[in-house]
């Protein structure tokens, strides 16, 4: 044995660091793809318009005091219902709805879905045999006859209803998927290293475990809204939304009941379902972007 | 020695080969660069190289399987004379598998889990051959004998099969059809040493029987030189040497043979010296001009960075040599230089050792036992990991417990780290029994005992920079708090070897190669200032030349803080490299121990022998002695 001055390495290893370590961050890994930047700048574009309503709208949606049953053109660019509103403006407050709609569900699903995989994950035995039972239930019982019982026999009516009813029915597949998620990674070494470290449970989750989520619960998240916004539109389509607010939902409801088909107003039927598909085809191709985040080899093309 | 004949045609012809990888989003990387060599009937190449030298890239070119976003830029690949980029597709299936054939790195892939081992065989057949059923039955299992595995086992499915025998079918499978010309990607990688070893000699008899070519594409040159009639290395894209085996293993070669067949030696030998090659390869998307290899070669010269390296063109009496290396000119044909370059290249790994039975006990296990029980349906089987193990940890010193996969070295290591409780027996540890410790008296004792994982690519967590992993256990175990933190987590990183730190702390583990990353689990490690350190194969994962690098970083680290370490392989030259004591484990049981020189060099259990039978020898097997020109050399291999 030598003294221990001598035991330290004595060279460093001529490892030269790679010269620029392009660190790209998950948005720029999300706008590189194409499908999913066409998708952001739709959105951004709804988002615009939402925000925007009252400056775009040319009148208030809800004013009755127009002419009634108008065809599309001139003054009233969508043509007017039968109550005699305006088709467009109600189209454009019409965003609002979906999108908080979208934004809030999709936000309380993804909190539950997280809470219920990260535990059922997390405590094994009879914690995580209770959870994931309910979560089995909750994914075997049909959803929508579940939301149209619950919402026609809900004493209130209301956004917070459907966002309400939207969780209830819609977390079980998030939880799932994060459990299994949960599963693979404790078992990995970098969680037994941290607890060699000394960290505890709390810090384990939120810095080993979660950071390794974030594609997971972005796309659970992306899931869920889109999930949100097609049911609020179904709800309300089938009259169990809350018959004053307007959404592109109601308006369907309204032009169908109407007979919007029957009396040439096409553009009242028309225009929410197509204003639908587009923010879900928008959401749906951001998602292309985030399974490129979660997995790098669909990054280069 | 040769199994061709050098006037034969040769099968596979590659000429001026460029591959480039070309992205949206990033330069164009070359990974091969003017590769050229030829394959003739029956002879059996070795392709070597480093993880990301191209050999694979190499390999799936010659089956024309290269993926989307890799680019022939030139170049051509002439097999019995026909250009394979440029066939027909279907030209092209046919002469897949009926004349090359192919066994990929991992066979658990390769094989079609919800297909039997016999519907699989049999469907290559059908494809190729008709569907005659006895002929199909007769060759199927024609083939299997080939490997010596019994005909009951084409029934089976794949996950019924262990690894090892999934490999023998993946072999089998590429014979089928009796091909001329057979590419093996890392055919053994991850298999157990013993299992390879049988692997290799198999298909080694095979193919000097059966008369096919064969490539084969490793980055364990020892196993390569084994087998190889010649052997082809790749340096960053480029092969820079392409000569018979026996003619590499010479000592006059290109540097970088030379470092690397510096990694390898006989444990038995009275003293070994082992030489590693500081450094890593350079990243593709910038190879430096001229001799790539010239920032990590000790005999590099002004004439290395010029632009055009030329390669000489070398008869010796096994065969043709090419070298590109300036030190051997460009003269073709021209007898070898007289020049011994051995003792210039790389670095010497320089290694202390404690004397047996010196340094106070700091851990003690006693009559262990470690026994699993598992129920299918009424069955009960016990399956007995460890049996009646005892051992002694002793303060600055290094015990190595060797044994194949499945001997129960990893149980051991986890019971003594606390993960696992031991069935009866007890692991004591300043006083105090492991077994017995409960949440947080086991987190406090883990400030004590530090473990080092095999897999440095798994080890750290991709969200956390390098500066967050080191810096937990200082906060948690030395509660050390604010400007401290910073302070020591520069110094261990100074100590494995990052420096200077602050190119270092702030870095995600995806920007490291896997030496640094393993540098930066063993900081970890060092941070929680152990008693003892488990290391649980702790290089391999890692190539060949940065091995003996961290093995000399775990040696002086464990030694000048005097920390007791666990080191678990199935590898014992590196067992004889680093540790004092040697603990034999076979089925769970210690069937040898002793100081490193007594086990090694008086060896007495045949389970010993055959683990040391194992480690390839390129010299041995080919009864060359190594030409260490230098006296010192000299007398290390005597």
């Amino acid at each position: 044995m030598t003294d221990v001055e001598t035991l330290v390495p004595r060279e460093t290893p001529p490892d030269r660091p790679a010269k620029t370590v392009k660190r790209r961050n998950g948005w720029q890994v999300v706008w590189s793809n194409g499908k999913a930047r066409t998708g952001i700048v739709i959105l951004a574009l709804f988002v615009a318009v939402a925000v925007c309503a009252p400056v775009i709208a040319p009148f208030d949606p809800k004013n009755s005091t127009l002419p009634a049953g108008l065809q599309p053109g001139g003054a009233y660019l969508l043509g007017t219902t039968n109550l005699g509103q305006d088709i467009f403006s109600q189209l454009v407050y019409g965003a609002q709805v979906s999108l908080i709609v979208g934004l809030l569900a999709g936000v309380v699903v993804t909190m539950i879905a997280l809470v219920i995989g990260l535990v059922a994950g997390l405590l094994q035995g009879v914690v995580d045999e209770i959870l994931s039972f309910s979560i089995n239930l909750a994914l075997v019982v049909p959803a929508l006859p579940l939301m149209v019982t619950i919402a026609a026999y809900s004493p209130v009516h209301g956004l917070s209803l459907i966002i309400f009813v939207i969780a209830l029915t819609g977390w079980a597949w998030g939880a799932r998927m994060k459990r299994a998620q949960v599963l693979l990674l404790r078992s990995q070494d970098f969680v037994t290293a941290a607890r060699f470290s000394g960290d505890g449970l709390w810090r384990i989750v939120f810095r080993e475990l979660v950071p390794n989520m974030v594609s997971l619960v972005v796309a659970g998240f992306m899931g869920a809204a889109i999930g949100a916004i097609g049911a609020e539109a179904g709800l309300s389509f089938l009259g169990l939304g809350d018959p004053t607010t307007v959404s592109w939902g109601s308006m369907s409801y309204w032009a169908n009941s109407n007979g919007a088909m029957l009396t040439g107003q096409w553009a009242w039927l028309l225009a929410p379902g197509l204003a639908l598909s587009l923010l879900i085809t928008a959401l749906t191709l951001i998602n292309f972007g985030i399974d490129a985040l979660s997995n790098p080899q669909l990054r280069e093309e | 020695m040769p199994a061709a004949n050098s006037t034969d045609e040769p099968i596979l012809t590659v000429k001026d080969l460029n591959i480039s990888f070309v992205s949206k989003y990033r330069d164009d990387r070359q990974v091969i660069r003017n590769v050229g060599f030829d394959i003739r009937p029956g002879e059996f190449v070795g392709l070597l190289g480093e993880s990301g030298s191209g050999k694979s890239t190499l390999g799936n070119a010659i089956l024309n399987l290269l993926t989307p976003t890799a680019r022939v830029t030139s170049g051509e690949l002439l097999y019995k004379g026909k250009d394979l980029f440029t066939i027909p597709a279907e030209d092209l299936r046919i002469l897949r598998w009926s004349e090359i054939s192919t066994v990929f790195q991992s066979s658990m892939a390769s094989l079609n889990p919800v297909m039997t081992v016999r519907a699989q065989m049999e469907d290559v057949f059908s494809a190729h051959r008709g569907t005659s059923d006895a002929k199909r039955e007769m060759t199927v299992e024609k083939s299997l004998d080939l490997v010596s595995i019994d005909h009951k086992y084409l029934d089976f499915y794949p996950h019924q099969l262990s690894g090892g025998m999934k490999q023998r079918i993946a072999l089998a499978m590429s014979l089928l059809l009796s091909p001329d010309l057979i590419v093996f990607d890392e055919p053994t990688t991850g298999l157990d040493v013993v299992v390879q070893k049988s692997i290799l000699s198999r298909l080694k008899a095979l193919q000097a029987d059966m008369k096919f070519a064969v490539l084969f594409i490793s980055h364990d040159l020892g196993t390569v030189m084994e087998m190889a009639d010649r052997v082809m290395i790749m340096y960053a894209g480029e092969v820079v040497e392409n000569s018979p085996a026996g003619d590499a293993l010479s000592g006059v070669a290109h540097p970088y043979t030379i470092g690397l067949l510096g990694s390898y030696a006989d444990p038995r030998d009275a003293e070994i010296n082992i030489r590693y090659i500081p450094g890593r390869p350079p990243s593709l998307d910038s190879v430096p001009v001229g001799c790539a290899f010239a920032d990590r070669c000790g005999l590099a010269t002004p004439e290395c960075r010029e632009p055009r390296i030329p390669t000489a063109e070398i008869d010796s009496l096994a065969g043709h040599r090419s070298i590109k290396c300036v030190l051997f000119g460009s003269e073709n044909s021209d007898p070898l230089p007289e020049r011994t370059i051995f003792d210039d290249v790389g670095q010497q790994i320089d290694v202390h050792h404690a004397a047996p039975g010196a340094g106070e006990v700091v851990c003690r296990v006693e009559d262990l036992n470690k026994t699993y029980s598992t129920r299918k349906g009424l069955k009960h089987t016990e399956n007995h990991a460890v049996v009646d193990v005892g051992f002694e940890l002793r303060k600055g010193s290094v015990t190595a417990l060797v044994g194949q996969s499945g001997s129960g070295k990893t149980t051991i290591g986890r019971i003594l780290t606390g993960v696992e409780k031991p069935s009866s027996g007890r692991v004591t540890v300043a006083g105090v029994d492991v077994g017995s410790l409960k949440r947080r008296a086991l987190r406090n004792y883990r400030s004590k005992v530090q473990l080092i994982f095999q897999d440095p690519f798994q080890a750290l967590n991709p969200a956390s920079s390098v500066g967050y992993a080191i810096s937990r256990p200082l906060v948690n175990h030395r509660k050390l708090r604010g400007s401290e933190v910073q302070e020591q987590v520069d110094r261990i990183l100074g100590q494995v070897g990052l420096t200077p730190p602050s190119e270092y702390r702030d870095r995600l583990p995806h920007e490291l190669s896997g030496g640094q990353r393993q540098r930066v689990v063993i900081a970890r490690a060092l941070a929680a200032q152990p008693e003892i350190i488990v290391a649980d194969e702790p290089i391999s994962m890692l190539d060949v030349s940065i091995r003996a690098e961290i093995l000399q970083v775990l040696n002086e680290l464990t030694r000048s803080n005097g920390i007791a370490m666990l080191y678990i392989t199935h590898d014992l030259l590196s067992a004889r490299l680093i540790a004092d004591e040697i603990l034999v484990l076979h089925e769970g049981k210690i069937v040898e121990t002793g100081s490193t020189n007594e086990v090694l060099t008086n060896t007495r259990h045949d389970y010993t022998k055959l683990l040391l039978s194992s480690i390839p020898n390129p010299w041995q097997s080919r009864r060359i002695a190594p030409s260490l020109p230098t006296a010192s050399s000299t007398s290390a291999r005597a």
